[in-house]
């Protein structure tokens, strides 16, 4: 005679610790620029209420280059989000084309950044405004190469092995603060390029 | 018990799991234990704490008399340093501590989470609080003549708001992914509630002051400190976090302290219990205070919300006053020092938060003089510092094994009462000076009186040093798992000081007070 077994109880869900914590790192990191982009909104309200322009005279912000770099980052949302479904298919290959992807257009947005400084011809030490601009770009910067840091980091864990369909908690993680500093640049884009 | 719906896996008795990590000089700087980096942050907050109550003290009496024994700007600056200082290297980092050391336990998780970056998190904080410190004496401070003591200073003061937050997300990511299974958020202990709350509103309102300084210092190193960066109105930038409501938002966790150590101490549970949440939540959200900066929205204290704000804070102050009270009246009060400092810390609160409301009424221009403004302040400030008090006394067995000396506890709820109420009234009484001619020539003493205060707090900080190093010491007695006899939440149910891993396997929680179902 067989005994009957009863099937095991399941696993208790593995929380999903590194995505919650990336998470409340990226809203403390969206409002460094939340406060940053306050402050350049009140002291340029301030100036123009003055009767003068904002912009200082021989500076202009082209939109063409603001515009790629914005086109790029929300491309890059995409490879993202492709890197976090084809992993959790078990695709590696699609997972690091992806993340490599997104690598690259990272790249390109710290590059156009960089060339649009060149345009501007702002000297930070004309006053409020290059203090102002040069700290909130240069802060988004730095808050892009974190989340290159971060996804390439996560792109050799997967090389290494680390992450399967069922559980690719880096890959998500990643993709949390990497959407948070798209979603920067376009307060950045909307409050410092367009209206200006 | 509800404790006893034991989970499939088999249980283990906690205290055959590792031994207890005990800080040595071979693990102080490696460790990722959450119970030393914990009680890293609350022993060197409360040496930090001393000093700061010091400097304010000092500071205050420039304003006595003419002949100070301190320069203008040297007491600006001793000003200015203790005021930021007793926020972010005394109040934040006291809770942190708890919070690090104390809600993995409470939420019945065998770590914090990231251990690592609780640890780095703790260690930048410490040394960035050193390197301010000595910044800010070598002429570094807000508006001081060094140049590069003054970037010093600032970069500093941005380390340790980075390490701050990195500590808070480490405590909140517990607080949210690891609770034992059955723990809903409604069922999470208060402390650790609190933590929840009061964290999510520093992470929301700590980056702003980060970006307030990173303004400063850019503006300070590339242009010559023109704007933001020049040195009168440096300091003028980060005040928003000593004024209402922002003040607030570092007594959010205090609450959650005073709502466990009456429960435990009165034996009662706490029958309003989501009241009390409600409470806690409405406190949060009212504290928010980084959009009402006067150097940026100079006309912030006539807009209708920051009045509404001020004013609104003593609802849910009473809901949580109502709420512990019927603690008192369902259970039996046990004398012991942590509920006395507990109360003390609720009187402050509240007389924080009537100042507040003053403030908010603004035809009493109780703005005009700023010392009512410090008054509040100080009360506000007192309160989170008997709050952590509380804490300490009531969790010092857990975190060293041994009961503390309950005497000085005892002599610390006079202290600190006695320090709050004369630090922060005294001032509250002289801002009324512009109103009533009078007060005029009591002006120097009700400053002297002020300071006295701030030197009993001074003494508040040392006594609660003391009574944590006196459960710690050879020959205390020796504290049992529930040190208390009354605990409720699963802190009590692991022995003191906890295990590596902190519990066995734990039975799914059944309610918020799990203890008090395994006695039912």
């Amino acid at each position: 005679m067989t005994a009957h077994v009863l099937p095991p109880a399941p696993a208790v869900q593995r929380p999903r610790v590194l995505v919650v914590g990336t998470a409340f790192a990226a809203a403390a990191s969206f409002m460094v620029f939340v406060g940053l982009i306050g402050i350049y909104l009140a002291a340029r309200a301030d100036v123009i209420a003055s009767g003068t322009a904002w912009l200082p005279k021989g500076v202009s912000i082209p939109l063409q280059q603001p515009n790629t770099m914005f086109i790029t980052l929300i491309m890059s949302v995409f490879t993202m989000q492709w890197a976090v479904a084809a992993i959790a298919k078990n695709d590696r290959v699609n997972a690091y084309l992806a993340m490599g992807l997104t690598l690259m257009l990272g790249i390109a947005t710290i590059v156009m950044t960089t060339y649009l400084w060149y345009l501007m011809k702002l000297d930070i030490a004309s006053g409020i405004q290059g203090v102002l601009i040069y700290t909130i770009t240069g802060a988004h910067i730095v808050m892009l190469v974190v989340a290159m840091i971060f996804v390439a980091l996560m792109g050799l864990r997967a090389l290494g092995g680390q992450f399967t369909a069922r559980q690719h908690d880096g890959i998500t993680a990643a993709a949390v603060f990497w959407y948070a500093m798209v979603a920067v640049y376009a307060l950045i884009w909307i409050s410092i390029y367009v209206t200006k | 018990m509800a404790l006893t719906d034991t989970r499939p896996e088999t249980g283990t008795d906690a205290s055959a799991v590792a031994p207890s990590v005990v800080p040595s000089p071979l693990t102080i700087f490696g460790t990722g234990d959450h119970k030393a980096v914990g009680t890293f942050y609350v022993l060197a907050a409360l040496v930090f704490g001393i000093a700061g109550w010091v400097a304010a003290a000092l500071s205050l009496g420039h304003e006595v008399g003419s002949n100070s024994f301190l320069s203008g700007s040297t007491a600006m600056q001793l000003g200015q340093t203790s005021n930021l200082g007793l926020i972010l290297l005394v109040i934040v980092p006291l809770f942190l501590g708890l919070g690090t050391y104390i809600v993995p336990l409470q939420v019945g998780a065998s770590t914090v989470a990231f251990p690592r970056a609780a640890a780095a998190a703790m260690w930048t904080w410490l040394l960035s609080s050193g390197v301010f410190i000595v910044a800010s004496f070598i002429d570094g401070g807000f508006g001081g003549s060094r140049e590069k003591s003054v970037s010093l200073t600032l970069m500093a003061l941005g380390g340790l708001i980075v390490a701050l937050l990195l500590g808070t997300v480490c405590v909140l990511t517990t607080a949210v992914t690891l609770r034992t299974p059955g723990m809903t958020l409604d069922r999470v202990p208060m402390f650790s509630f609190s933590m929840l709350v009061g964290g999510a509103i520093w992470l929301l309102t700590l980056p702003v002051l980060l970006a307030n300084l990173l303004l400063i210092w850019v503006d300070h190193r590339y242009n010559g400190g023109t704007t933001f960066g020049a040195g009168a109105i440096q300091f003028d930038q980060v005040l928003w976090i000593t004024y209402e409501p922002q003040i607030y938002a570092f007594l959010i966790p205090g609450l959650g302290i005073v709502a466990d150590v009456i429960a435990t101490l009165t034996g009662a549970r706490l029958g309003q219990r989501n009241i009390l949440l409600l409470a806690i939540g409405a406190f949060g959200v009212l504290s928010v205070g980084a959009w009402a900066q006067p150097a940026i929205y100079p006309s912030a204290s006539d807009d209708l919300v920051w009045q509404a704000m001020g004013l609104l804070m003593l609802l849910p102050t009473l809901l949580f006053f109502g709420g512990v009270a019927k603690a008192f009246k369902d259970g039996k009060p046990s004398l012991k020092s942590p509920l006395g400092l507990a109360v003390v810390s609720l009187l402050l609160t509240l007389l924080a938060v009537l100042a507040g409301a003053l403030l908010a009424i603004t035809p009493l221009e109780l703005r005009v003089s700023g010392f009512f403004e410090a008054g509040q302040y100080v009360l506000a400030i007192a309160a989170a510092l008997a709050a952590a008090a509380a804490g300490i006394g009531y969790w010092g067995p857990k975190m060293t094994g041994g009961h503390s000396a309950d005497g000085l506890g005892k002599l610390n709820v006079l202290v600190l009462l006695g320090g709050g109420a004369l630090g922060g009234l005294s001032l509250c009484v002289v801002g009324f000076s512009h109103r009533f001619t009078g007060l005029d020539g009591a002006h120097d003493a009700l400053v002297v009186v002020s300071m006295i205060g701030c030197a009993l707090l001074a003494l508040g900080g040392a006594l609660a040093l003391l009574g944590l190093l006196s459960g710690a010491r050879k020959g205390a007695p020796e504290a049992a798992a529930d040190a208390w006899g009354t605990g409720q939440t699963l802190e009590w149910a692991c022995p003191s000081p906890p295990p590596t891993g902190n519990f066995g396997d734990l039975a799914i929680v059944r309610s918020p007070e799990p203890l008090l179902d395994e006695e039912a």
